[in-house]
């Protein structure tokens, strides 16, 4: 190479250094990573739209702290590995603030050990499993969507109430983290609740699969007095369809994540009647506050309602904001310490994160699918809205299972 | 466990075989004759079913929509196909499988990315059309009345491909093809063209298997991924090529899993695999494939 090319590159090198370093000044800078791939693609498109959302207005009114937010976006195709290699390439190249993101619990697990070790927070408003926060809990991580324990203790005792003479039970769910997590939850409880409970069949369907039939004749041979699914997205639209010819749901109580965009596909289909649990949109918690951010969302989507994702990643960033605020800093110690015990009250209402575990205290939702004349789609009635203090594995339990997993806290 | 109980698993397990049936034949038949393993047949599935959804949406009939979309599916997907063997197959027939399995890998990541942005990662769904909405009785028990159109359809599937290769000119053509390529080139058969034709008819297969899933399920990214691995399965079990062998190939996929599921519900899909592994071992061409020259 001769010398002036290398004086060139020299020179280029450094100017560019120099301006990152600029940028870096004024703005803050966060990867939000998700998992464009598969039945995560649709949810990872939604955070985006709620990231944006709050990208749009944190900077209209000055920014966190008089600096501009800003983000780059990366794709993980819901494979661990290109998870962690894109995790290393947003905190080594691009030296993101914090990360946001992912949907899959796998992919989940997988870049938290990155980023804990190169001390970058994430917050998780979308992928749910305990894992994070409890069996392989690092300070990096604050969660605040239910998770996976919250979530189906929570909705166990909604179907518990629904159906208290339920003894009898079999359960179907996604043969992959969340699933297992949901339903081993389920089982906690459900033996709490109805101490001579049985699980009669487990249904163990791959992510993904489309022909639900054998499952569905499997599950009704066995008669139960209830079904507790932890099913969700296209996988629950592929059940509830197959399902529906057999009489499924007039003759056994069902539960599953019957949100938004699994009841828009379903239209008419859609089963009433049927339980449905999920994470917070507005038509699970019409407040005034979410009611205002639906009108936001429909004016910048072309009418689109927004659903759970977009809500709690357009919380993660003002959650983000807040602690930023107490800290007077956005160093990453200092962000740890303030989100500790930080109180968020937005459109879910109001929630704590958890010192001890950086669980959030947010609350988990179910309902009982209905028509009604306001929407083109069937939404809940009976709703039913548990604040996550109710839920939370209590702090006891966490240490205990701190001790067999090997968490120094 | 009763009659009614064990009868009705295995109706599932039909419904599920003629759903791989569908798929499987046009994979089979495909190689049967090109002796090129086309990786993206199940994105030509997947084509489909997005295709017809939004045929489907375009169209609004209310009651035969569906069935003017899966052809019209079928049809395009014919053409998709023509452009692959035209474009980009023709040119591999002559180089080693490593090749022509980049190649058709290559397809498949074209078609997710085509896909991805022409619907995005929503999951949609056609509601079943009439006269199959509900549920026929046997021994007192529903079954859905659409999984006996999808068994119907991949019975007069199987009627056709019989038909065509055993009953036409072209299938004795095809079937000499595949049994000696040069020979039949020296009759002065010209080879390119019955190469284009079985891909097309192919495409077309896998175009109208798509179609016909989205009122089963839902369509979505990755439905293409999913289906392809266990064709594979289909046609290693019956044997790559040959018609009745993926008939009984699906048979038995669908009855392993209908089964695996109500029995052993953790070991559904590693039976299939079981099942695979010892076809390979005992007869590793399948069951009714021909070992090769």
């Amino acid at each position: 190479m001769k010398r002036s090319a290398v004086l060139a590159l020299f020179v280029s090198a450094v100017f560019l250094l120099l301006l990152t370093g600029a940028t870096a000044q004024d703005t803050i800078k966060f990867g939000a990573i998700y998992d464009f791939a598969g039945g995560c693609h649709m949810y990872s498109e939604s955070a985006i739209t709620g990231i944006d959302m709050a990208v749009a207005e944190i900077n209209a009114a000055g920014g966190v702290l008089g600096k501009k937010l800003e983000y780059v976006k990366r794709d993980t195709e819901a494979k661990t590995d290109v998870a962690v290699r894109e995790v290393k390439d947003l905190i080594l190249r691009e030296k993101v603030n914090f990360l946001l993101g992912p949907c899959s619990s796998g992919t989940g697990l997988a870049m938290q050990v990155v980023h804990s070790e190169n001390k970058v927070i994430r917050i998780a408003g979308l992928a749910n499993t305990e894992a994070q926060t409890v069996d392989k809990f690092t300070p990096y991580i604050f969660q605040i969507v239910p998770n996976t324990y919250m979530e189906a203790t929570a909705n166990t005792r909604y179907l518990h109430k629904k159906f208290p003479k339920a003894k009898r039970f079999c359960t179907i769910g996604p043969d992959y983290e969340f699933g297992r997590r949901e339903e081993a939850a389920f089982a906690e409880e459900i033996k709490k609740l109805v101490p001579d409970a049985e699980i009669v069949y487990e249904a163990w369907p791959k992510l993904g699969e489309k022909d639900f039939t054998a499952f569905i004749t499997a599950i009704m041979a066995k008669k139960p007095d209830a079904v507790h699914g932890s099913l969700f997205g296209g996988d629950l639209v592929s059940f509830t369809k197959q399902a529906l010819p057999y009489g499924f749901f007039q003759k056994i109580p069902f539960i599953a994540l019957y949100d938004l965009p699994v009841l828009v596909a379903l239209g008419a289909d859609a089963p009433e009647g049927t339980l449905g649990f999920g994470r917070g949109c507005f038509f699970m918690d019409p407040n005034p506050k979410m009611m205002e951010f639906v009108e936001k969302y429909k004016k910048a989507y072309k009418g689109n309602y927004p659903d759970s994702w977009a809500v709690m990643a357009y919380e993660s960033l003002f959650l983000f904001k807040a602690a930023a605020e107490k800290a007077k800093s956005i160093e990453t110690e200092a962000i740890i310490k303030a989100m500790e015990g930080t109180n968020l009250d937005m459109l879910r209402g109001p929630f704590t994160v958890r010192p001890l575990d950086h669980m959030g205290t947010v609350p988990c939702y179910q309902g009982t699918i209905a028509k009604v004349p306001e929407y083109p789609f069937k939404i809940w009635k009976d709703l039913s809205r548990v604040p996550g203090d109710q839920v939370i594995r209590p702090e006891a339990e966490v240490r205990e299972i701190w001790k067999k997993t090997g968490v120094q806290r | 466990m009763s009659f009614d109980v064990l009868f009705n698993q295995f109706m599932s397990g039909i419904a599920r075989g003629a759903l791989l049936f569908l798929v499987a034949s046009g994979l089979s038949l495909t190689f049967g004759v090109l002796r090129v393993l086309n990786f993206a047949h199940g994105s030509l599935y997947m084509l489909g079913a997005f295709l017809s959804y939004s045929i489907w949406k375009y169209l609004l009939i209310p009651t035969f929509g569906f069935y003017v979309a899966a052809v019209l599916a079928a049809l395009i997907m014919a053409g998709v196909g023509l452009i692959i063997e035209l474009g980009l197959l023709r040119r591999l027939y002559a180089r080693g499988w490593a090749e022509q399995l980049l190649a058709t890998y290559a397809i498949i990541l074209i078609i997710t990315d085509l896909v991805k942005w022409g619907w995005g990662g929503a999951f949609l769904s056609i509601p079943r059309p009439e006269p199959f909405t509900g549920a026929v009785f046997m021994f007192d028990f529903p079954f859905p009345s659409y999984n006996f159109f999808i068994i119907l359809l991949g019975a007069g599937l199987v009627v056709f491909l019989w038909w065509l290769v055993y009953r036409t000119r072209l299938g004795d053509i095809i079937r000499a093809a595949a049994h000696d390529r040069e020979m039949v080139s020296a009759l002065g058969i010209p080879i390119p063209w019955l190469f284009t034709s079985v891909f097309v008819l192919g495409a077309a297969i896998a175009g109208l298997s798509g179609a016909v899933t989205a009122p089963f399920g839902s369509v979505a990214l990755g439905m293409d991924i999913e289906i392809i691995i266990e064709c594979f399965a289909v046609v290693v079990i019956g044997g790559m090529g040959s018609l009745p062998g993926t008939l009984l190939g699906s048979f038995i996929v669908g009855q392993v899993y209908s089964f695996g599921i109500m029995f052993l519900p953790n070991l559904a899909l590693a039976f299939i695999f079981l099942v695979m592994a010892v076809v390979l071992i005992i007869r590793p061409w399948g069951i009714f494939g021909r070992p090769e020259r």
